[in-house]
């Protein structure tokens, strides 16, 4: 740079700098704004463009990666007796485990071994939204903030999908790939698939209803097989919850539970 | 303020090029933390209970 060209810079750059204190504070006031402006233009493409592609990243990976936990997985066979009117009747611990003259025939329970935190284990599927259909969405086991950024998260110490009691899944609704985006538009009578590595699990829904954060009785062991979504409520704000329970209906183990209820 | 911190960065203009895109690199991964951050507060907490 020449001396010139140094000196008309100089010159500009005091020119378009504020003289007066006021001028001086609007000056810097405007140049803050703008930089805030900037700072919220990228949180929001952050929040709706860029944890989406990084989700979408994780999906392809977990999807292999369930493949392979499929492939490693323990699958142990419980013998049940279907419940009696005098109380007897249950789960008769090991695979070979015999009902007795008594009872009626014995019912196969199959057992999946529990994946280890964090990995991808399940896929769910609801026909009804698009986000949702045909390709699905991975599920990895813990809902650790990591883990829902990956992909949607059970909830460790609830039942797996397809097992006796409550499978509780929470996944994200907005933001990071937002799998649960239109999981409101579920009505009872709808139909969730979730994929293990015993087979695919049906689900009908049963309820759908708002909650506190707070609510953990959403997440209670119930009677039957049970699925629970979890999601935020309302769009773009973590206020409430979105619960969607839905009923075993078909699937590996759907009849030895009926049995067992 | 980006024509400032390119004048105060040292070295010749190879050197200052890369230490901008290694500054560049710094400052989005900073954004993208702290965004992520702002967001599961903010917007969207994955949607758990408890």
């Amino acid at each position: 740079m020449t001396e010139t060209t140094a000196a008309i810079d100089a010159e500009q750059v005091e020119a378009a700098a504020p003289s007066s204190r006021g001028l001086r504070f609007l000056h810097n006031a405007g140049w803050t704004l703008i930089y805030l402006g900037v700072f919220t233009l990228g949180f929001v493409v952050h929040q709706l463009y860029v944890t989406s592609w990084f989700a979408q990243q994780n999906q392809s990976e977990l999807a292999a990666e369930r493949v392979e936990q499929w492939e490693s997985v323990e699958i142990t066979e419980v013998v049940v007796v279907p419940n009696q009117p005098d109380g007897t009747g249950g789960v008769v611990d090991g695979a070979t485990g015999s009902s007795g003259d008594e009872f009626p025939e014995p019912l196969i329970l199959k057992v999946e071994s529990p994946p280890d935190l964090g990995a991808a284990f399940a896929l769910i599927r609801i026909p009804k939204l698009e986000r949702l259909d045909n390709d699905g969405w991975n599920v990895v086991e813990g809902v650790r903030t990591l883990d829902l950024r990956n992909g949607a998260g059970h909830m460790p110490d609830t039942a797996l999908p397809g097992q006796p009691g409550n499978a509780v899944i929470s996944g994200h609704r907005t933001t990071w790939g937002q799998p649960f985006h239109e999981l409101d538009a579920l009505d009872p009578g709808d139909r969730i698939e979730v994929e293990t590595a015993l087979g695919t699990h049906i689900y009908a829904v049963r309820e759908v209803h708002v909650v506190k954060p707070t609510d953990v009785w959403v997440a209670d062991p119930r009677e039957g097989a049970w699925l629970t979504l979890t999601t935020c409520h309302p769009k773009f704000s973590a206020r409430q919850r979105l619960v969607v329970a839905a009923e075993l209906v078909f699937g590996p183990n759907a009849e030895v539970i009926e049995v067992m209820s | 303020m980006i024509r400032r911190t390119w004048q105060v960065l040292p070295g010749p203009l190879a050197v200052r090029v890369v230490e901008a895109v290694v500054l560049t690199a710094l400052v989005l991964v900073a954004l993208h933390f702290i965004y992520s951050w702002l967001g599961t507060v903010l917007l969207d907490q994955g949607g758990t209970v408890g």
